[in-house]
């Protein structure tokens, strides 16, 4: 029934970054975990760690997650140097401890860029992505404003390509994968589904700019077309956003008056 | 309006001129292999005419070479501030990376940009001094055909050829050719904007037969020279 | 106190149209001289605070999670209703109305429902305007489906990722007032207090999640938008960090909290795995448009469900509802799987399973249509499972969703405290006792865009505002009463940690106040929920300090809560000795065991009144009548 042998409780050993605020300097602190089940999410096992050391009245290992189902994009970890662990198109809240064998060594690290700073143990400061999105990352219509939904028709080739776009859940994933620790699919993401729909086109120009500027005034690297933030996307956004958000930017840049 | 340096400089404007001058490079690159192929074909007259036809173009010749010059250094520039900007944008690093595989084209020639084209850069001074400007060249390298003084190219790439050291040096220097097109190529379009599901493919292809062809062309003619050529 | 629902005169379909005639308005220029506080940034609190940003008031916003993208709304699968009647399938405001108020089984209040049904449509032009790629047809229009037991295709969607959609799309109105200076982000705050000054609501206090500091905010209003309180079952399908935190405290400032007992259950979630489990996941209920749940006919059946032949297996819902079969409203889907499993014929390791089988639509439609339709929940089922839902059937068993209980409101969303509203799954208003799927996102939509905005101005503009600081005493007050609770929390030291208490406090709350109730039961429940609520002030252990960002700390402290609110609840249920939506009260049945409701006693809405630390909260009855939908049993046979 299975995809995997059934499997028994593992033993692991885990070495985690521990940093107790944003100003002091972190360090590799390694644990023993036993028990950890099959059947177990990442952080599942993470929070029973979390139960002994609460017990053993030390501080937990403080680590971000939300929704646990893979779509708030609250949580994000590298595990053993890849963003979200070893599965393909998955969440660290939906990996499971079946990716791993009995005996294993894992290294678990923050998201790590300078515009994502640490805030604690495991949780980072994320809310640059945050700043890259009011630079221009909507379609200016106040409450009430809107014609009716079916006024303007969209090939559903468009819409779906926008909707793949818009899949994004704002993880930093590929931020924390790209060796230049480049925001671009994150950005390129919402300047290409909003490039994409009708509704998007009076502010195109302006918001490919814009958002564009915010994202190098925060800090991140450049894109170096490795790939990584494809591959290490829980939701498998293509770079080909990224092509159309420089399609975007220089139409932009040498159009506008 | 967004003033050109701004945009120039920006994360796009800047992969964008890295792209473009890139490209115009390949291309030159390419009519380059095609003019030294002749090198090949042990017709020493054919080789020096078609380099003094390339030299009396006179201000053409300025021209292309300002705009080769310019582009290379803007290409460098580039190159040298996304680096700067990876470390930058990484202060501290992870204690253990992997690559992801899936869509990762996180190839070794695409983690050494910067390494082969720096490398790449101090070739080139190497070899426009040694072959245009014949720094430390001793002797005479002119030759008359139909009555006209040429320079003896022919010969001097020949003679240069023959030091087994020199060869080795050029292998190695066109490998990182190969390498640094490998990704280059596909990663300028994609810098460009060019991806589309049914071209992209072709390009990707592309890019890859162009590294291959360019790369081995250019590390074929100082081993046939070495080998076969000078005996 | 009398509960007024300040319902507006005048027929139905005309009272919000009068209603909004007859408000106050606030002259543009005063607007910016007002603060709103706006707590939570989901589908409600988001566009609630964009919406009031837009009108030019001056608003404070508030979420616990790193970015106000992370809200639990965006969890959301299925899709969001509307009565536009793209499809021409009969549909109209007043059918969504009917069909919302009895698949509420009659808890509900016409007026609020009707409202709801009347805006459905505003939304769904809104959320285009934004740029959401809902689903589209090939003729470029947007498609509609049929959803959790409507018989008409009312549903929008885009792919099963709807409340992601919306919520960005109300992250990105949030965004633009952000950066236009009218809406001020508070990430990573978590709301301890409400503060009530000469009886109106004036501002919060709460702890920056990050160094831990105590911060008070006055405003002229202050809006709820937090959620539900599933959680306090510990196992249920929101997100780990939700909670009834601020509900709670509003609810002991004064606000009356409405319903609680009533909880949705929802049948199609993934089965508990075991102890380590944190949450449950839940697969969209669109699933059961194709899938077919069923069971071995014989208990204790082991046999791989492939291998157990057509004739052997029970079509439970197909047999006992012919009319809706698989598509029957939640309640009685969840509580029809408690029943087969109570029988010995669960399937899985547990026995806490039952089949949902998509075989047939396979053979019916071919693998790569299931897969469009459903193939990112397909995905989701084998990422967390290991088992591949295209060559055996899933494994489904119901979980805690949804709370349609919350804040008492009226038709403005007004608690009974002047100038708190709530909104959104925080307030108890227009699911009654059942909520319907893909209503969820309508009300918060509803609630956020098109009502309180209106309603708010009419509070701001009918209401003389004393200017009041922070430096106000009863803010001081409240600074200190939290963060003496906080103090308290840390210095316990005993041996239990607040997961386990949670865990303890969630397997009462299942066995007594779950799917099925009775009095003794609820008695016990009674007796169990001080007990522990006693054990936790004097056995709980919260490790690190107050001044970091503590985890552990804040889930200790919505623990705390949810010890008074789980007694609340099963208080609640054993007062409403009848069964309605969600509520099942055994005792209360027919013959054939299905929901018996009693309108002649319990035609109203329960809300209850905070008397005081360990004090019995009193109740009050607002009583609801039904002019336009017919009290009826509702039937799906």
């Amino acid at each position: 029934m299975s995809n995997h042998a059934e499997q028994s409780d593992m033993r692991l050993h885990l070495k985690i970054w521990r940093q107790p605020d944003a100003d002091s300097p972190g360090k590799f602190v390694s644990f023993e975990k036993e028990k950890v089940s099959p059947d177990m999410s990442f952080l599942e096992m993470l929070d029973e760690l979390n139960e002994g050391l609460i017990k053993a009245g030390e501080d937990p290992v403080a680590f971000d997650s939300d929704c646990r189902e893979g779509i708030c994009g609250m949580c994000g970890l590298v595990i053993n140097g890849q963003a979200h662990g070893p599965r393909r198109s998955t969440t660290t809240c939906q990996l499971h401890m079946r990716e791993f064998k009995d005996g294993d060594t894992i290294t678990i690290e923050p998201w790590r860029a300078k515009a994502f700073p640490v805030i604690k143990d495991l949780v980072v400061d994320r809310s640059a992505f945050d700043r890259i999105i009011q630079a221009g990352g909507y379609i200016s219509v106040n409450t009430g404003n809107a014609q009716d939904a079916n006024a303007i028709p969209i090939p559903k080739r468009n819409a779906d390509e926008a909707m793949d776009a818009a899949s994004c859940i704002g993880c930093g994933a590929c931020v924390a994968a790209c060796p230049n620790a480049s925001a671009t699919l994150f950005t390129s993401a919402k300047i290409s589904q909003f490039a994409l729909l009708p509704q998007g086109q009076v502010e195109r120009k302006e918001r490919a700019i814009q958002m564009v500027s915010q994202m190098d005034f925060e800090g991140f690297g450049d894109c170096s077309n490795y790939g990584e933030c494809e591959a290490a996307c829980p939701k498998d956004i293509s770079i080909s956003h990224i092509a159309r958000m420089k399609r975007e930017y220089v139409k932009a840049a040498l159009t506008t008056a | 309006m967004l003033p050109f340096l701004t945009a120039a400089k920006s994360s796009v404007g800047k992969k964008y001129l890295m792209a473009l001058t890139g490209l115009f490079w390949v291309l030159f690159l390419i009519i380059h292999l095609a003019g030294n192929l002749v090198l090949l074909s042990g017709h020493s007259d054919a080789y020096n005419k078609y380099s003094h036809f390339l030299l009396s173009l006179g201000e053409l010749l300025y021209v292309l070479e300002f705009i080769l010059l310019a582009f290379i250094l803007l290409h460098i520039y580039s190159g040298i501030t996304v680096a700067i900007g990876k470390l930058r944008a990484r202060p501290q690093s992870y204690k253990v990376q992997k690559n992801l595989g899936g869509a990762s084209r996180k190839t070794v020639s695409a983690t050494t940009m910067i390494y082969s084209g720096l490398l790449l850069f101090i070739f080139l001074v190497v070899h426009i001094s040694h072959f245009k400007y014949q720094v430390g060249v001793n002797g005479d390298y002119t030759t008359v055909i139909g009555g006209v003084e040429m320079h003896d190219f022919y010969r001097l790439v020949y003679d240069s050829f023959s030091y087994g050291w020199y060869v080795l040096f050029y292998e190695v220097i066109m490998i990182l050719v190969f390498s640094h097109l490998r990704h280059g190529f596909w990663s300028g379009f994609q810098s460009l904007g060019v991806n589309h599901p049914r071209w992209s493919p072709f390009i990707d292809g592309l890019g890859i037969v162009i590294a291959v062809v360019v790369g081995f062309g250019f590390l074929v003619i100082p081993l046939y020279i070495y080998f076969i050529g000078g005996a | 106190m009398t509960l007024d629902a300040k319902i507006p005169e005048g027929p139905i379909q005309e009272k919000w149209d009068n209603h909004r005639f007859h408000m106050k308005l606030v002259n543009p220029a005063n607007k910016r001289k007002h603060t709103i506080i706006v707590v939570g940034t989901g589908l409600a609190g988001a566009s609630v605070a964009a919406s009031l940003g837009e009108l030019g008031y001056n608003v404070k916003n508030f979420c616990i999670q790193d970015s106000p993208r992370r809200a639990h709304s965006i969890a959301a699968q299925g899709g969001i209703n509307a009565a536009k009647n793209y499809p021409n399938d009969g549909d109209s405001i007043w059918r969504l109305f009917y069909d919302t108020v009895k698949g509420g089984d009659y808890r509900s209040r016409e007026a609020n429902v009707y409202r709801l049904a009347q805006v459905s449509n505003d939304i769904i032009d809104q959320c285009v305007a934004q740029g959401i790629p809902f689903a589209r047809d090939y003729g470029g229009l947007l498609a509609n489906r049929s959803f959790g037991g409507a018989q008409v295709s009312r549903t929008f969607y885009a792919r099963g990722q709807t409340g992601q959609q919306l919520l960005l799309g109300a992250y990105s109105a949030l965004s633009r007032q952000i950066k236009a200076k009218k809406v001020e982000m508070f990430n990573r705050h978590e709301m301890l207090d409400l503060v009530v000054i000469d009886g109106k609501a004036r501002g919060i206090v709460t702890r920056n999640l990050i160094n831990g500091k105590i911060e008070s905010h006055a405003a002229d209003a202050v809006l709820l938008a937090t959620g539900g309180y599933g959680n306090v079952y510990y196992l249920s399908t929101n997100a780990v960090n939700s909670n009834a935190t601020a509900v709670w405290r509003a609810h002991k400032r004064g606000a009356y909290f409405a319903n609680p007992c009533f909880v949705q259950i929802h049948p199609t979630c993934i089965p508990v795995t075991g102890d380590h489990q944190s949450k449950l996941t839940l697969m969209s209920e669109s699933l059961r448009n194709d899938g077919r749940v069923w069971v071995p006919k014989a208990k204790g059946d082991k046999r791989h469900p492939n291998e157990i032949p057509e004739a052997e297996r029970d079509y439970y819902l197909e047999r006992r509802y012919p009319a809706f079969g698989n598509l029957v409203p939640r309640d009685i889907a969840s509580r029809a799987a408690k029943q087969v499993c109570d029988e010995g014929r669960g399937v899985g390791k547990t026995g806490l399973a039952v089949y949902l089988d998509f075989a047939d639509a396979i053979q019916r439609l071919g693998r790569k249509a299931v897969e469009e339709k459903y193939g990112n929940l397909f995905d989701m089922y084998e990422r967390i499972t290991d088992e591949n839902p295209y060559e055996v059937p899933m494994r489904i068993f119901p979980a805690i969703h949804y709370t349609m209980g919350g804040l008492w409101v009226d038709y403005n969303l007004q608690s009974t405290i002047p100038g708190l509203f709530v909104l959104g799954e925080a307030n108890f208003s227009d699911h009654g006792a059942n909520r319907l799927g893909a209503s969820a996102l309508m009300q918060g939509l509803a609630d956020g865009y098109y009502v309180a905005p209106y309603t708010v101005g009419n509070y701001i503009g009918s209401n003389k505002f004393e200017p009041v600081t922070t430096d106000h005493p009863a803010f001081k007050e409240s600074e200190k009463t939290v963060a003496e609770s906080i103090q308290k929390l840390l210095s316990i030291n005993g041996k239990k940690t607040a997961h386990e208490l949670n865990r303890e406090l969630g397997l009462i709350l299942w066995e007594y106040v779950g799917m099925g109730r009775n009095e003794t039961g609820l008695k016990k429940a009674l007796e169990e929920i001080p007990k522990l609520r006693q054990e936790f002030w004097e056995n709980l252990k919260v490790a690190g300090s107050g001044e970091t960002l503590n985890q552990n700390l804040e889930e200790a402290g919505r623990l705390a809560d949810y010890l008074e609110l789980a007694e609340l609840m099963a208080r609640d249920a054993l007062n409403r000795n009848e069964s309605c939506g969600g509520h099942f009260r055994e005792e209360s049945a027919t013959p054939e065991g299905e929901a018996r409701r009693n309108d002649e006693e319990y035609t109203y809405v329960a809300a209850w009144e905070y008397k005081g630390k360990d004090q019995v909260q009193a109740l009050h009855k607002e009583h609801l009548t039904f002019e336009h939908v017919p009290l009826t049993q509702r039937s799906y046979k």
